[in-house]
């Protein structure tokens, strides 16, 4: 649904975006991750064609976004981090106003996507007497006015409360299951994303330092817990006897391929240390966002 | 569609209460200017000036007079500036709001969406100016009667008209007029499509304004007055004129239609080229 190869984005001598390249496949609930000044929303920008890539190729839909915009946008939805309207207008006016800019819209649809978004009876208030919780459903009610096919949110739980994020949340995995909307969450909250996204990808610095399935990363954990009287100790004889290639904090071991838990403990135990514990670790998706930001930033050694 | 997205735009313009200031001190400086010349001694100037060319001044004291009296310092100072206002707002605000990225979150071209704020502002700024006239005469004939008009600057301009050939020529003026007031609606939208502030386009646009004014005025460029952009903007004026200079009216407009063209196409680049970011 979304191609990016090789995307440059320079401002000045800084790349915001630095030879980024992903692919957002139709039906997923993608998750785009990093911290503040990453290029998320500059990557997002291209995608919408509000901003020029440097170098490389943005496709949205199968259409280049640089060079056929409308057709790229026809079937997209977006909403922004802190959702702003023409507050001296209306709900309803709001909606008029920005759908024409897709299409004509017939006032059966406005009325249909505001029941959706659970607005009723608010349409016609001005939008300055609205809370922030109604302002971002507003925010969704706009981008799903002209049908759309692909859903681009970039921050949108900012500064909604919990009912508001849990809300919101409920809707997106609705509108993904029911319509079958591809959508794309850029987010601080990593929490949300592990409940929502299907896939994901890592920016730190403009560059992308891990993309791919969120299973895999909960699958793809093998670090185990191991409480010992002697933490070192039990390091030091684990690697001389090649059953572990690492560990770290000071309680986490990764095991060496092929090695089971019931392994470690035996020689363990044969070496005459005892074991109080050993479990494998849950590994959230925030450990492992800070695992991969934190070596994304480590020089690297040939 | 362009008529759906040109209505919205004006909804939204119209729709901003300050909008409204405009109308408002505009309306009230009319206001002022009526009672000044009905409750002072200040028609007696143009009494003798009218009687000393051997005209019945009683003929020319006439709503059709004061309204056209009024119309210079409005023209002058406070159309440019409330016009110049509107123009910068146009696309800095929004971009400014963050209403731009919402909009550009759709597929509309930038051109597009450029032109249909531009026939707003313009529609706007012609509305102001057919107001301004309108209203103005209808105000003065209230203190002042039905009849001919005099019109009348220092060294430039001074012409009689009958009330059918002056109401006319006031007309006319007004159509020319917002001409002028779409210029100036044009320059603040082009610095509007930069990346700046609202306020710095606005205050860009009046300074490029004052700036010629000022120049033009100096003695010793009066030989490079028609290098000057506001030297077109007065044309107007030269409807009012006896007999009304034609080619000079249709030179000034082919100017100002080139100030337009060339304001609009380094907008569009800008605001083209530009990076819509939060």
């Amino acid at each position: 649904m979304i191609e990016l190869k090789n995307v440059v984005k320079l401002f000045g001598r800084r790349a915001a975006v630095d030879d980024l390249t992903l692919t957002v496949p139709r039906g997923a609930i993608y998750g785009l991750l990093g911290h503040n000044g990453a290029g998320k929303s500059t990557a997002i920008g291209m995608m919408l064609g509000q901003v020029w890539p440097t170098r490389g190729e943005v496709r949205v839909g199968g259409h280049e976004v640089t060079s056929r915009r409308r057709l790229a946008l026809q079937k997209v939805g977006a909403i922004f981090e802190t959702p702003v309207f023409y507050d001296y207008l209306t709900g309803w006016r709001n909606l008029e106003i920005l759908s024409q800019f897709t299409g004509p819209t017939p006032p059966a649809r406005l009325r249909e996507v505001i029941e959706l978004v659970g607005l009723t009876g608010r349409e016609q208030s001005r939008v300055r007497t609205y809370s922030h919780g109604m302002r971002t459903r507003l925010a969704l009610a706009q981008a799903l006015l002209p049908n759309p096919e692909l859903l681009i949110l970039d921050e949108p739980g900012d500064g909604l409360d919990p009912e508001g994020i849990h809300e919101l949340r409920q809707t997106i995995l609705r509108l993904n299951r029911e319509m079958g909307l591809t959508i794309l969450l850029s987010s601080h909250l990593l929490n949300e994303v592990e409940q929502l996204c299907t896939r994901i990808a890592m920016l730190n610095r403009g560059r992308k330092v891990f993309e791919g399935p969120l299973a895999g990363i909960r699958a793809g954990q093998h670090w185990l817990r191991l409480r010992t009287g002697d933490f070192a100790a039990a390091v030091t004889q684990l690697r001389s006897a090649g059953l572990i290639t690492n560990d770290r904090e000071g309680r986490l071991i990764e095991p060496a391929p092929d090695t089971g838990a019931d392994q470690v403990v035996r020689h363990l135990v044969a070496q005459g240390m005892p074991v109080f514990e050993i479990a494998p670790e849950e590994q959230t998706l925030e450990s492992f966002y800070l695992t991969q930001m934190k070596d994304s930033r480590e020089p690297k050694t040939p | 569609m362009l008529f759906l997205q040109l209505r919205n735009e004006l909804r939204k313009l119209f729709g901003k209460p300050r909008t409204y200031i405009g109308f408002g001190v505009l309306l009230l400086a009319q206001v002022i200017i009526v009672l000044l010349f009905r409750y002072t001694p200040a028609s007696r100037g143009m009494v003798r000036q009218l009687s000393s060319a051997g005209i019945d001044a009683s003929q020319y004291i006439t709503c059709l007079t004061v309204a056209t009296v009024m119309l210079f310092p409005i023209a002058f100072v406070l159309l440019p500036l409330y016009v110049t206002l509107i123009g910068g707002d146009l696309v800095a605000k929004e971009a400014e709001d963050g209403t731009l990225r919402m909009i550009l979150s759709r597929p509309i071209t930038r051109f597009r969406l450029l032109l249909v704020k531009w026939l707003a502002g313009v529609l706007f700024s012609t509305l102001l100016v057919l107001m301004l006239g309108l209203v103005g005469v209808s105000f003065a004939r209230c203190f002042f009667p039905w009849g001919g008009l005099f019109a009348f600057t220092p060294g430039e301009l001074f012409s009689v008209r009958n009330a059918a050939d002056g109401c006319w020529h006031y007309f006319g003026a007004h159509v020319f007029l917002a001409v002028k007031a779409g210029t100036i609606l044009t320059l603040a939208f082009m610095f509007s499509c930069f990346n700046v502030k609202p306020a710095a386009a606005t205050i860009l646009a009046l300074s490029a304004i004052f700036v010629s004014a000022v120049l033009m005025q100096i003695p010793f460029f009066r030989d490079l007055q028609p290098w000057f952009f506001t030297y077109y903007l007065d044309v107007w004026q030269s409807v009012l004129m006896q007999p009304v200079p034609w080619w000079k009216v249709w030179g000034s407009l082919s100017m100002l239609t080139g100030f337009n063209l060339t304001f609009l196409i380094i907008g569009a680049t800008a605001f083209h080229l530009r990076d819509i970011k939060s």
